[in-house]
């Protein structure tokens, strides 16, 4: 829409002033090298120069860890009345970077597809996202580029280029971020496309780790995939705990579950994350398991990233290439590796 | 673009508020499958194949196939095997208690698929459940079928489910055969083994002869091999399938048969549609 030129103080103290107003997320470091998406408090220490993708990535801040879905209560006849637990609440998710703008982004399509999820689409009509590009890779297990994640911007209402002279471009994207950034005094930029490209052009090249093929030759290719001693060549090493499923920022797949509160007359009924490399993920009643293999499992996931779900969106990528899986598995398994050697396999 | 916030609750009470159903009669159909027969605040509206939500605010909430056929009226029957937590409770339920309902979900049978055919029917153990509710709707109006047939296997003559309507239906002119995998001692009037056993020795027109089978998962390959030898085309067998649900909207993941969502596009497949799912049997 319209294009700013800021100073990065200016812009940190658009994101405190918004952070006063509304509540507004940014990624702050954690403990020795991590980062989170914590609450902007006055004395947060912002800043965009040092970044790692935080462990759990902003797309849960819609998606959250444990979610109640509706809460029930006995009325005077005695009879019991459930009614729906929405979050219409306002906030602001600042500092987003493009692989997880785009993992948000296929939250988007994937939760408004076929029934629309209530739940979902209340949290996110009611969230701003501030993103920022990133200009270097944020560490050696990112391949954002070579998943097409990179250069994402759609979902965000402002985002953000750093540019060479040490400024910054503020791209308004939507009515809400133009309403967010009525507040902040930026100077308007004539040129912004242009300088855009500028910065863009001058980004390295690779950027990150890179597959030997495009994404579309790697989505046929794993498409093409299911007996291969790939599956079993990682999983070797897993220990099925989910935790690859808990950080990946485009995984939404939940367990639903009812408890009472002590009264034994109300409580709730809640959706918490699940991951489809526990073993249990595909149990039904009466003991069969439709994957009872880690390799079995290992493969549904890799090709829901790369296959099932590209398939059905077309949007390319599902996994965002932000690194995450193979940096937080406490036996390294990377998704990257494991695709790595697909296409080789593959090619052969 | 701005959402009001009723229609987010409209959205959310059509999706996963289940409709209160009144329990007006409760049957013990073996030791650990009890049937239910619930009225609810409006019509179901289903097709046979279908399956519902079924939950108890609390306590939790399953998928649990219909067992009538379409109806017009507000009844819908279930058989539910005491399995866990939310079984047992729902089996110490009595007539007059109340279960939550949603749905209908799922694709279903589509009659016309089966209208002026041969239509045979495979049923292991608990899979007669679930093919009751399109057996009831083809008995319901035999004259628009060829030959219809159902055979029905279970584990042992303690474990069969609804013996006296596989009589009535026997009786009505469906060829009904009915075994056990072992008598286990037990008095048992028809034969010993498996479903797979007596279709070698059907009489069976590959040209007009469709099929709709279900059962425990490992049923399927050796039913499918059998009606194959009797060159029955994949396109003509209709399969029932199972897998773990937590929302039956297509996104909670757990039905997922490779790239596809067993709760919106099954749980019945046309076998031919499968041969590109290797997860799927």
């Amino acid at each position: 829409m319209s294009y700013y030129l800021a100073t990065r103080q200016s812009i940190i103290s658009w994101i405190k002033l918004l952070a006063s107003e509304n509540p507004t997320y940014f990624p702050e470091k954690y403990g020795g090298a991590s980062y989170r998406f914590s609450l902007v408090k006055p004395d947060s220490d912002i800043q965009f120069e040092h970044y790692t993708p935080t462990v759990v990535p902003p797309a849960k801040l819609l998606v959250p860890a444990r979610e109640e879905l509706l809460s029930f209560r006995k009325n005077e006849q005695g009879k019991t009345e459930a009614s729906p637990t929405l979050d219409t609440s306002f906030r602001v998710l600042a500092g987003v970077r493009p692989c997880d703008l785009k993992g948000i982004f296929m939250m988007d399509l994937f939760f408004n597809d076929g029934v629309p999820d209530a739940y979902y689409i209340a949290r996110r009509k009611n969230t701003a996202i501030i993103a920022y590009a990133c200009m270097v890779p944020c560490d050696p297990r990112a391949f954002c580029a070579a998943v097409e994640s990179l250069h994402h911007t759609e979902g965000a209402d402002v985002f953000i280029t750093p540019l060479a002279d040490g400024n910054l471009l503020a791209e308004i994207k939507t009515d809400l971020g133009k309403k967010l950034a009525a507040t902040a005094e930026w100077q308007q930029c004539d040129d912004g496309p242009r300088r855009k490209a500028e910065a863009v052009a001058a980004m390295p090249k690779p950027f990150g780790r890179t597959f030997p093929l495009a994404f579309p030759e790697i989505a046929k290719i794993i498409g093409r995939t299911w007996q291969s001693d790939v599956w079993e060549k990682h999983v070797v090493r897993c220990f099925s705990c989910g935790t690859c499923n808990l950080i990946c920022p485009t995984c939404y797949c939940f367990d639903v579950a009812d408890s009472f509160n002590l009264d034994v007359e109300s409580g709730s009924r809640t959706r918490t994350w699940d991951a489809c490399m526990l073993p249990q993920f595909a149990l039904v009643a009466g003991g069969h398991n439709f994957r009872p293999q880690p390799a079995a499992r290992q493969r549904h996931r890799v090709k829901r990233k790369f296959e099932y779900l590209p398939d059905k969106y077309g949007q390319g990528s599902v996994c965002v290439g932000c690194g995450r899986c193979g940096r937080q598995c406490t036996s390294h398994i990377d998704i990257y590796d494991i695709v790595t050697d697909l296409i080789q396999e593959g090619d052969q | 673009m701005q959402t009001a916030p009723s229609d987010y609750e409209r959205l959310a009470r059509d999706t996963f508020m289940p409709q209160a159903g009144k329990i007006v009669d409760v049957a013990d159909m073996t030791a650990k499958d009890r049937y239910f027969r619930v009225e609810l605040e409006k019509p179901l509206g289903h097709h046979p194949g279908q399956f519902v939500m079924v939950s108890i605010l609390g306590v939790g909430e399953a998928p649990i196939s219909i067992s009538c056929g379409p109806r017009k009226d507000n009844i819908l029957e279930m058989v539910i095997r005491r399995t866990g937590r939310l079984t047992q409770v729902i089996h110490n339920l009595k007539v007059g208690d109340e279960l939550g309902i949603r749905g209908p979900y799922g694709s279903g049978f589509d009659l016309n698929d089966f209208y002026g055919k041969d239509v045979l029917f495979v049923a292991g153990g608990l899979g007669l459940v679930p093919l009751r509710s399109l057996i009831t709707a083809v008995a319901a109006e035999s004259g628009r079928f060829g030959r219809i047939t159902l055979i029905s296997g279970c584990r042992n003559p303690a474990e069969e489910l609804f013996r006296e309507q596989l009589k009535e239906w026997a009786d009505s002119g469906i060829d009904v055969v009915r075994l056990v995998d072992s008598t286990e001692n037990m008095p048992w009037e028809c034969s010993v083994g498996l479903v797979t056993d007596p279709i070698p020795k059907l009489s069976i027109d590959p040209k007009k002869t469709v099929v709709a089978l279900c059962g425990p998962p490992v049923m399927y390959k050796f039913v499918i091999t059998a009606l194959a030898d009797k060159r029955v085309g994949y396109d003509q067998i209709y399969v029932d399938l199972e897998r773990r649900m937590k929302c039956g909207v297509g996104k909670c993941g757990h039905c997922q048969i490779n790239g596809i969502y067993c709760c919106q596009e099954g749980p019945v497949f046309r076998f031919s549609n499968l041969e590109c799912l290797p997860e799927a049997l």
